[in-house]
């Protein structure tokens, strides 16, 4: 069975699909978001963090990941830093942030639940771990503000954090969302422009005919179109392969645990070379996150949990004693380089990739979005996309 | 695990499978009791401090308690009898389950990780509530709580109860409450004497369980307690405190008559629907579940001997679909079976020799189940009660006008209205609303049960503090296997 065709067929629904559908919708294009539940979607499992700085200079949960790959000892893990162009990509879509609450707001009464605080607050636990954020600090260019605590200094900012530390570092600005409201608030938005959203369906296959994408099939029904948009997340590779497409993208899963709602009790972001810690709206604190190479293996091990959990302990001694109300995992859409997967293929007209949010996908979601849509339609982009074409892999 | 537990069992094979059954009620029991026959050692978790499950609660109300032999003593002492083979682990919860399965366990030790080769789950239900206006007033509560407080702290639930909803559970409540001295004034059922008269013909099927049924009746009836039938209650009204309760007349849609409606004076309503299968061990053990019409709606899809879509995980009774204690006892035996066949302690074909005639009872059973079922399946008048204000998420405060509004909006599935508007985010995770809501959602002909889905159980099923899951099994010996240390049970 063949439907009619649209202009724009976008696969997957999670803030990142949702946020291109309404770009594109709101340039007048028709557009279909094909979507069914997943467990593990990126989305589900993200702390909300927009730490574009943080991120990019290795103090989120780059560092983390950094601690994992090397192996090291996660108390003395050395975060790595992004190449600049994406740290910049990072920062103007951050930039971003207040006026699109507004406007999403606005156009679908969905609050995105952006909550500004002191910022992100990188714990340091060794001498060695201040020596490098030292000389993060002396690397970032004119403009970018990194603040170095003291222990006391940190104490009057976060007394619920422990004192057993060398210091703080503080990327003033460096605030949160809550992704799950971002997603819907998109969603809705792309419907109130007119999108469509298949919610029971799953993109299947890429349908090409020659150098050119016609159509997608879902299941037994086919839809022909224009352009399909690849916002598959974890899945993005498999959905790439069915059109003939190399995408280097990987399941990265990422623990988390969710703590009852309790009165406010950290206002910054907390980082550490083991979690992160955010508390959201409503009161319940996010720690996260593991990063491990498991496939599409979404369940919580007792080892990742019980790190989560010692990590935050560790950090905040208060939250021993409190409630945990869910621990669970998603799949981050990793990158070998850790920087997304954008715009065009060439040889197949009509493949456009919003790929490979990795563990930013939330903060560079608005122009993830829009520089996507931009190519589609042909306008000029905001930010230049050629770092991010999947070219890149090929050399 | 290499660690070889001792037993008194000589199964075949090196070493004894281990085997655990999470639930003490009649199925969870009678599959203990059904493997240590077969001289298999078997672990039993249950939550409460001593085995029956919510049915057979320990001790009984009144040893007058008509008009049911207890079953649970029976059964009870049948465990005890097998106590070299049984060892029960009361006050334990399931925190989580992970693949193997492995599963997370807390007590009055605190955390621990158990190893099964074999799962029996065996949760039960809980009641079935939707949401009314009023339902969230003190006073308002289970015939299930009310009977669980006479039962297991000699409390009265109030001065003045009355009764609501449809089914024999909330007789058996009645009669339960009238014997310890508490004024019941009223049961009101929603079902009409002409709809059970249909359903005769299934009832007349098993002559002993429609005999149970005018019993309880007739001890309704001799209690002096007077029995509203095909009348509903619409709202529960006081401030702080429940004052009164306002009855209508219902149809067989169950739609009240509000011009008919009236006033009765209660400090205490017991209200329930039916029971709602507890599918959170099936879902996080991975279990393949399938939608059904009845309250709740999903259930772990199983094969004929119990055996779910995972290898080695079973479900029994109640929480593998409502069907009642008796039921429960006979599923429980089959999985009994089933498992020692897949341990290699009796063969198929004695397997199926054994089952036959517990398969017979059941079939004989499930013609009058069906009439009862049909009786007691939910009407859309039900899930009309709720007005705009009314709280439909009790953990989260959400009220039924911000649930319509982003239904109106597309959220038409139980994970979208979550994200929505916070329902089922609290610590009940859904438990208390979901099945309602997905009832309305269904009701309102917005989705089909398969893509409303099923809530979404996350660990911990229980409350555990951050401090407990980081110095959580912090060394691998702690990981012990099931039966290794036979725990002495009090004979109760």
């Amino acid at each position: 069975m063949t439907s009619r065709g649209v202009d724009v067929v976008i696969a997957g629904g999670g803030v990142v699909g949702h946020a291109t559908a309404w770009e594109l919708a709101r340039r007048d294009i028709e557009v279909l978001i094909v979507d069914r539940h997943l467990p593990g979607r990126a989305t589900s499992a993200s702390a909300g963090g927009l730490w574009p700085v943080g991120e990019a200079v290795g103090l989120g949960c780059g560092v983390i990941y950094q601690a994992t790959r090397t192996g090291s000892d996660s108390g003395d893990a050395v975060p790595a830093s992004l190449p600049a162009v994406f740290r910049d990509f990072l920062v103007e879509s951050n930039r971003r942030f207040p006026e699109l609450a507004g406007e999403l707001e606005d156009l679908t009464g969905v609050d995105i639940e952006l909550d500004s605080g002191p910022g992100l607050l990188f714990l340091m636990q060794t001498a060695r771990q201040q020596a490098v954020v030292d000389n993060i600090a002396r690397g970032l260019p004119e403009g970018f503000v990194l603040e170095i605590l003291s222990p006391e200094e940190v104490g009057e900012l976060e007394p619920a954090v422990c004192r057993e530390i060398v210091g703080g570092a503080l990327l003033p600005g460096e605030d949160q969302v809550n992704p799950m409201m971002l997603a819907e608030a998109y969603k809705r938005a792309a419907l109130v422009n007119g999108a469509r959203f298949q919610n029971d369906r799953l993109v299947d296959e890429i349908l090409r005919e020659n150098d050119r994408v016609v159509g997608v099939r879902m299941g037994e029904e086919t839809v022909a179109c224009g352009h399909v948009v690849n916002a598959a997340g974890a899945w993005a590779g498999q959905l790439a392969a069915t059109a003939g497409i190399t995408l280097p993208v990987e399941p990265v899963r990422g623990q988390v645990v969710l703590t009852q709602a309790l009165p406010p009790l950290i206002a910054s972001c907390l980082s550490t070379s083991s979690c992160y810690l955010a508390q959201k709206r409503h009161g319940e604190i996010l720690v996260g996150s593991t990063t491990e190479h498991v496939g599409f293996d979404t369940g919580v091990t007792e080892e990742g949990i019980r790190g989560l959990c010692r990590g935050a302990v560790g950090a905040v001694p208060a939250l021993a004693d409190v409630g945990v109300k869910r621990v669970w995992a998603g799949l981050r859409p990793g990158t070998p380089d850790e920087m997304p997967i954008l715009g065009p293929v060439a040889g197949v007209d009509g493949y456009v990739n919003v790929a490979g949010g990795f563990r930013t996908g939330i903060v560079a979601a608005p122009l993830m979005a829009r520089v996507t849509a931009q190519a589609i339609v042909g306008e000029t982009p905001d930010v230049a996309i050629a770092p991010y074409r999947a070219e890149r892999f090929e050399e | 695990m290499s660690t070889n537990p001792s037993t008194s069992t000589e199964p075949v094979g090196s070493e004894a499978p281990r085997l655990v059954i999470v639930g003490a009620g009649p199925a969870g029991m009678a599959t203990a009791i059904t493997l240590a026959e077969r001289g298999l050692a078997v672990t039993v978790v249950d939550q409460n401090p001593h085995p029956g499950g919510q049915i057979y609660r320990y001790p009984a109300v009144t040893p007058k308690s008509p008009p049911t032999p207890d079953r649970g003593a029976a059964l009870r002492q049948h465990l005890a009898e097998h106590s070299d083979r049984i060892t029960v682990l009361t006050g334990h919860n399931v925190v989580d389950i992970h693949p193997g399965p492995r599963l997370g366990l807390c007590g009055p030790d605190g955390f621990r990780i158990v190893e099964a080769d074999h799962l029996v789950m065996a949760p039960g239900a809980y009641e079935y509530v939707p949401p009314f206006p009023g339902w969230t007033l003190p006073g308002v509560m289970t015939p299930g709580a009310a009977q669980q407080l006479v039962k297991s702290q000699g409390v009265a639930p109030g001065r003045r109860v009355l009764l609501a909803g449809t089914g024999p559970f909330l007789l058996v409540v009645a009669l339960a409450l009238h014997e310890v001295g508490v004024q019941v004034v009223g049961i009101v059922d929603t079902l009409r004497r002409r709809d059970a008269f249909w359903q005769l013909p299934s009832l007349l099927s098993d002559g002993k369980l429609l005999k149970q049924g005018f019993d309880y009746v007739s001890g309704v009836r001799k209690a002096g307690i007077p029995l509203l039938t095909g009348h509903i209650v619409t709202r529960a009204e006081g401030h702080e405190r429940l004052k009164q309760v306002v009855v209508a007349p219902c149809d067989g849609d169950w739609i009240p008559n509000h011009s008919r409606s009236r006033p009765i004076v209660v400090d205490t309503l017991c209200v329930g629907y039916g029971f709602v299968p507890r599918i959170d061990l099936a879902q996080l053990a991975g279990c393949e579940l399938a939608p059904t019409n009845l309250p709740g709606g999903w259930i772990p899809v199983t094969d004929p001997w119990g055996q779910t879509s995972v290898p080695g995980v079973w479900a029994a009774g109640d929480g593998a679909g409502v069907a009642g204690a008796i039921v429960a006892e006979l599923a429980g035996q089959l999985v009994g079976l089933g498992v020692a066949s897949s341990c290699g302690v009796v063969s198929s074909s004695e397997a199926e020799r054994s089952a036959e005639p517990v398969r017979e009872r059941l079939r004989q059973l499930g013609r009058f189940r069906r009439g009862l079922d049909e009786m007691g399946s939910l009407r859309p008048g039900l899930s009309q009660l709720a007005d705009e204000s009314t709280v439909v998420c009790r953990c989260e405060e959400i009220r039924r006008a911000e649930v319509d509004a982003a239904v109106s909006a597309g959220s038409t599935t139980l994970r979208s209205l979550k994200v929505a508007t916070r329902l089922g985010m609290g610590p009940c995770q859904g438990r208390m609303c979901q099945p309602a809501c997905s009832r309305r959602l269904f009701d309102l002909g917005c989705n089909t049960p398969e893509e409303i889905g099923p809530p979404a159980f996350r660990p911990p099923l229980v409350p555990l503090t951050l401090g407990q899951l980081a110095g959580a099994d912090e060394e691998p010996d702690d990981v012990e296997p099931a039966g290794a240390k036979p725990v002495a049970e009090p004979a109760p």
